[in-house]
């Protein structure tokens, strides 16, 4: 039930691989000395083997079984130190979340089997397109995979166990982030046509995806450590992922996941060097443009002429180079990113040329992205614009101005509250952490017993 | 500028202290640890000098179980290998006023004793008679408290801060009445209305908690000193703010405002012990029956252990030093060279392998920072770092220069502008919207980084950032300010140096300044392993600023006014040792006169060779005894390694240290220490006032004292007193310093990879030995005027040793007494 690599399959495991081998090889330096190491390559390898045979599946149960082993892969790479009562903790809450998912799998695969009679995700596809409207038991079905999705995303308010994974070495820290949470983008993609015919499950992703993406989006601009911050960074560009394919923009989910897994793994792999940036920090702020912040004036500006650049080349992209056409909200969520590149410019009234040219460029990359994975990959056209889009649309305008929490123009009173609710993560996770304890306790040491850490003999060395 | 005189340490504490004093010597009580872009090293236990070492282990064990000796298994093994003789065992029983048999002392460590738990507090107590599963107030109150503390400390690593209004306290209580995470993860809503009774100020809150909880004024000093220790991370970043604070002439609020935090949080959950099933008498029955326990507790035989492996390495070091004479005559006429190294123990093995390859080469040991009391502000910036001492504050400021003030000022301009560029991505690259694009378009790009990193590629420097490249070469490190009324003063500053060194005469034609710092990539904790003297950076700023000042025509002229003639054929050349690669680069060369090419080259010849050597010396414990034969292989290896994102042990830092040796450096030239010595030049025929040894046992010793300390408690306390596993290590702040994992504690000190390869320990906890050459009058002069000197050796943090006329004499007791080594073991 492994089919030929697709033009979908194929750059994943592209991907995949070569994650695997750059992490494989950091980790086989980075954790020398360390004991279980064997425990370590085995787990490893199991879970890339399970991301691989999820990536190369073309039948349901197998995608679900080879999915629910990855999962049972990485809990052993969590609970790598197993002596750390947190690292136990987090790994019983990613246990209860995946559990939770695979259940939503199984009980879609029973109500696709009665509906369809088979779980093969061709004829899947098939009868999706084929039928005008999805039955009953195929639509709830669609809509369990869309919640197995989310959760395996770590969307909230499930998300936390994705945030506290700093308990396992930096390595594990990148293979999660950049090659397994994105798994969930990756099944929705593979079965956009029962997706895309499903309303409830577009609705479900797009809601949940919007509101993680910004919330997630707030949360990492007040976290104090590197890792947490890119943790959060993470669950706000799932965030993006699944709303992306909630709207049917496949295309652009495949790019966010393949382009998402590259940058996090950078990003965790050199997460030493964060006090390298808090030393240029140091450098940039001393700087005396820093004194004359952007106002929500320069950010509406920023905005205006940053659609007005993206627009005019998605349109010379289309009709000189017969580029498919940019769909109007991707144009829109891409200026939202772009714009900010033009805050500080404005707002000093310096560098401004070479940050147009900086914008222009980067418009023409994805451009240029779009036009390669949409004549690429198989998946059906966008859905028209309608109310999700426009939710979409909202919440994105919402966070670009929320996200420059400028002093001054709230007051502070007001500024404070608003910290103290986003610092806690909105206390979405507290209830999460109760209830995993119930579930399934973990009994903690206390300190003084823990082992002390393995030496077999000192050396011998003498002055002499 | 005499740094002890300055040094805060604790006063013995009057009974039973008001409410103030007990705060007072409870904050007294905790070290400083620096962040990690200056992570000089700190005598974690500083706070403790003003007790026995052996009595500070006791209370510390007593308070939080803290370890100050290797696991028995450790010492059994030194014991079977006979690194630890029957003859160090029985001196060591002897000091410790125990008689027994070896047979006896080994049974005793064996059987070992119960791992000490601490004294509990109130929170502990509801831990343990928790009814349900859930997380333990423990680690709920660190995480609170250490996630607060990093949201109101940060500057650097978040996009949105805490607003610091009221203080660290005030903002503390105003969060807890409005927090909504403790009623669902601990059940505990009755925490956000009690609060509401939490007064204003931090004293008032501290005196209130020890009102709540019964502790009576005799008592207040160790309970408050055990809610600091309990949160100890942080408390040391304070003790850090006041550090800092304290050396500007002023004070800081923060540590005890984080004890009042820390007291209250004991206090809000009193009330909840006898529903819980406990009652408040269950915590405090330890603190009351510990002063009725007697009787040796098992620990002081693992202390016993460790003073006779102690014991061990002095029998060594005194038999090493025992057939050196102070009359060894200099190696002829003039050197052909003078390198001034620092004190640093990575600089003894490069020192002997240069002077094994080139005999006409003289090396002497300074402190790395050379005696220049300077900050650093790379030009066109205001981000100015500190490259002298902890225990020192700048007193002068040192800036990049092309020497002309007009191309200065472009220079400066230009960066300013290209610095301001740059800024422009953050919001690109940090905000929420602008990480998406940036992924949506940049993302498939890190492919090329990861694999650039992947094969070695080193991490872009930050160093030069916004400086062209040409730009960038054409300036050098000055001292400002440059004008005429400053050369007085800087004469008078490098004439004090040269003094201080003893070097006032026989200058060679090359005098060589050679600082020194580390390589490595990706690694937090990299200011560790650079040059601790010059504030945790490398020493290349210092050795270029006094290269420069040494080799200007006007203040030489000025020198000599003051009795200093450097002869015109001497030329000072600045220099930096790669301590991970040994490779030492000469720096400015430039500027050099062709007369000097032959001896510069002769010298970088004398570097290799010796760079080779120390190489191969180092190899083994670095894993690569296998490539000792192929010099240019290892070489490679090593450069592979300082570049490597993956390597948690790019080399070992100071581990091993174990000496301090104050003399000329005939007495240890040619002897192996191992690179376990740090080694200070000093010539008392040439002190006759005594001044430069005061300043040497004030101020290079103490810092040495430090490293010791730090080494010594990282090893054997990583718990408590390192900072625990490196692969977990999640940068906190951006420079303040490491989680181990997810949350917790603040952690300080140095990681377990710093210290132990993952078989053994590389370094071995020994107190530091320090040997002086000098009469014991002007040692004891020394002693008597400076209380913290005094206790550091009475009170045996550092054992005291001179160079006498039958070898070695020990200080003890106040009394001088000729050390007898047994025969050496066959």
């Amino acid at each position: 039930a492994v089919g030929a690599p697709d033009a979908l399959a194929a750059p994943v495991t592209v991907l995949v691989a070569f994650l695997g081998w750059i992490i494989g090889d950091y980790a086989h330096r980075y954790l020398r000395g360390e004991p279980g190491q064997r425990r370590f390559v085995t787990a490893y390898l199991a879970t890339l083997a399970a991301v691989g045979a999820v990536i190369a599946s073309d039948h349901l149960a197998l995608l679900v079984g080879a999915w629910a082993a990855s999962s049972v892969g990485l809990h052993q790479l969590l609970t790598f130190y197993r002596e750390r009562p947190a690292a136990v903790v987090v790994a019983h809450k990613k246990f209860l979340a995946s559990r939770l998912a695979e259940a939503c799998l199984v009980a879609a695969m029973v109500l696709l089997v009665r509906e369809w009679g088979s779980l093969d995700l061709a004829v899947l596809g098939a009868r999706a397109a084929g039928a005008p409207q999805l039955p009953w038991s195929a639509g709830a079905a669609a809509a369990l995979i869309a919640v197995a999705a989310l959760l395996k995303c770590a969307q909230l308010p499930l998300h936390g166990w994705l945030i506290q994974v700093m308990e396992a070495p930096t390595p594990v820290s990148a293979l999660l982030h950049a090659g397994v949470v994105n798994l969930g983008g990756y099944v929705l993609i593979r079965l956009a046509p029962l997706i895309s015919a499903s309303p409830v499950a577009e609705a479900l992703l797009v809601v949940v995806g919007t509101t993680t993406a910004a919330a997630a989006g707030l949360v990492m601009l007040t976290r104090v450590t590197v890792k947490v911050r890119l943790a959060w960074s993470t669950c706000s560009q799932m965030g993006l992922m699944v709303t992306e394919c909630g709207l049917g923009l496949y295309d652009l989910a495949l790019l966010h996941l393949l382009a998402h897994a590259l940058y996090k793994a950078h990003a965790f792999l050199t997460a030493g060097e964060a006090v390298l940036a808090a030393g240029e920090r140091d450098l940039l702020d001393s700087s005396d443009g820093a004194t004359r912040a952007p106002t929500a004036w320069t950010q509406t500006q920023a905005l205006g002429l940053t659609l007005l650049l993206v627009a005019g080349s998605a349109a010379l992209w289309h009709r000189w180079l017969g580029a498919p056409a940019l769909p109007w909200l991707s144009g829109a969520l891409l200026s939202c990113g772009l714009a900010t590149l033009l805050w500080w410019p404005l707002a000093r009234r310096r560098h401004g040329g070479r940050a147009l040219i900086a914008l222009v460029a980067a418009a023409q990359l994805y451009l240029g992205w779009h036009w390669l994975l949409s004549t690429s990959i198989p998946v059906g056209a966008p859905a028209a614009p309608g109310p999700l889009a426009a939710w979409s649309l909202l919440v994105f305008l919402a966070l670009y101005y929320a996200q420059l929490p400028a002093g001054g123009r709230v007051p502070a009173a007001l500024a404070g509250r608003a910290y103290d609710w986003v610092y806690a993560g909105f206390y979405l996770d507290e209830r999460f952490t109760r209830l995993a304890f119930r579930l399934w306790p973990v009994r903690t040491p206390p300190l003084a017993s823990r082992p002390p850490p393995a030496g077999r003999s000192s050396r011998t060395r003498s002055p002499a | 500028m005499n740094p002890a005189r300055t040094l805060p340490s604790p006063s013995p504490s009057p009974s039973p202290p008001p409410l103030a004093a007990a705060i007072a010597a409870a904050c007294a009580a905790v070290a400083p640890s620096w962040p990690l872009d200056r992570q000089i090293a700190v005598n974690p236990y500083w706070g403790f000098i003003d007790r026995p070492f052996v009595e500070a282990a006791s209370t510390l064990r007593r308070l939080i179980g803290a370890r100050f000796a290797l696991p028995a298994a450790e010492y059994l093994a030194a014991w079977r290998r006979g690194t630890i003789t029957a003859a160090a065992l029985e001196r060591a029983m002897a000091e410790h006023g125990v008689a027994a048999t070896a047979e006896q002392a080994v049974a005793a460590l064996q059987a070992g004793g119960d791992p000490a738990a601490g004294l509990p507090l109130p929170s502990d107590v509801l831990d343990r008679h928790a009814a349900h599963a859930g997380p333990r107030w423990r680690e709920t109150i660190t995480q609170q408290v250490s996630q607060y503390c990093a949201s109101y400390f940060d500057r650097h690593q978040a996009d949105w801060h805490r607003v610091r209004a009221g203080g660290l306290y005030a903002g503390w209580r105003d969060g807890l009445r409005v927090d909504h995470a403790l009623e669902p993860l601990m059940h505990a809503p009755q925490i956000r209305a009690r609060a509401a009774a939490l007064p204003d100020g931090a004293e008032d809150a501290i005196g209130w908690a020890l009102d709540r909880l019964g502790i009576p004024p005799q008592e207040a000093t160790e309970f408050l000193q055990l809610c600091l220790l309990r949160i100890n991370g942080w408390a040391a970043w304070c003790a850090y703010l006041g550090w800092e604070a304290g050396l500007a002439g002023g004070t800081d609020p923060h540590l005890r405002e984080l004890l009042a935090i820390r007291a209250a949080w004991e206090a809000l959950l009193h009330d909840d012990l006898d529903a819980a099933g406990g009652c408040a008498a269950d915590w405090r029955e330890p603190w009351v029956r510990r002063r009725v326990a007697a009787g040796p507790p098992s620990a002081d035989w693992e202390l016993i252990w460790q003073r006779a492996h102690e014991f061990g390495y002095q029998d060594g070091l005194a038999r090493l030093l025992a057939g050196t004479g102070p009359a060894r005559p200099a190696p002829g006429a003039t050197p052909a060279a003078q390198l001034v190294f620092c004190i640093d123990v990575r600089s003894e093995r490069l020192r002997r392998a240069l002077e094994a390859s080139d005999p006409t080469l003289e090396t002497r040991g300074f402190a790395g920072f050379f005696g220049l009391p300077i900050q650093y502000r790379p030009l066109g910036t205001a981000a100015a770092r500190p490259q002298l001492p902890g225990l020192l504050s700048p007193a002068l400021e040192v800036s990049d220069s092309t020497g002309h003030p007009d191309a200065d000022a472009a220079v400066a301009g230009r960066r300013r502008a290209a610095l301001d560029g740059t800024s422009l991505w953050r919001p690109f690259l940090r905000s929420p919207s602008g990480g998406f694009s940036l992924v949506e378009t940049l993302g498939l790009g890190y492919a090329g980084a990861l694999l650039r990193r992947h094969f070695g590629a080193a991490a872009a420097s930050t160093a030069s950032l916004g400086l062209r490249a040409d730009d960038a070469k054409a300036l050098r490190p000055r001292l400002l300010p440059a004008d005429r009324a400053a050369a007085a003063r800087h004469a008078d500053l490098v004439a004090g140096i040269l003094r201080a060194m003893g070097l006032t005469q026989g200058f060679a034609r090359l005098l060589v300044l050679v600082g020194h710092g580390s390589q490595s990539a990706n690694n937090p904790q990299a200011a560790a392993l650079e040059c601790g003297a010059c504030g945790g950076h490398t020493g290349e700023v210092n050795a270029r600023v006094l290269a420069g000042l040494l080799n200007d025509p006007d203040l030489r002229t000025a020198l000599g006014e003051r009795g200093i003639d450097i002869p015109a054929h001497t030329l000072a050349v600045a220099a930096l040792h790669n301590t991970t690669t040994d490779e030492v680069a000469l720096l400015d060369l430039a500027q050099a006169p062709a007369s000097h090419a032959d001896a510069l080259q002769r010298l970088a010849r004398g570097l290799e060779a010796a760079g080779q050597r120390t190489r191969a010396e180092r190899a083994p414990d670095l894993g690569l005894a296998g490539l000792v034969a192929r010099p240019p292989a290892l070489l490679r290896r090593l450069r592979a390694r300082a570049r490597d994102w993956a390597e948690t042990r790019p080399e070992w830092g100071l581990a091993g240290n174990a000496s301090l040796i104050v003399a000329p450096r005939a007495r240890t030239r040619g002897l192996d220490l191992a690179g376990r010595a740090f080694l200070h030049d000093y010539d008392s025929d040439g002190d006759r006032d005594g001044a430069r040894l005061e300043l040497i046992m004030t101020a290079p010793m103490v810092v040495a004292h430090w490293i010791n300390l730090q080494y010594y408690a990282s090893t054997v306390d990583p718990e408590r007193f390192g900072s625990g596993n490196k692969v977990l290590h999640n940068v906190a702040c951006g420079r303040i310093g490491v989680f181990e994992g997810n949350t917790g504690d603040l952690r300080i000190g140095l990681s377990r990879q710093s210290v132990h390869d993952g078989e053994r320990w590389l370094h071995e906890p020994l107190r530091l030995s320090v040997v002086i050459d000098a009469p014991r009058a002007r040692i004891e002069a020394v002693l008597r005027r400076h209380a913290t000197v005094r206790r550091l050796v009475e009170h045996q943090w550092l054992h005291l040793f001179r160079f006498g006329e039958d070898g070695l004499e020990w200080y003890r007791d106040g009394r001088w007494a000729v050390w007898r080594s047994p025969a050496p073991a066959p």
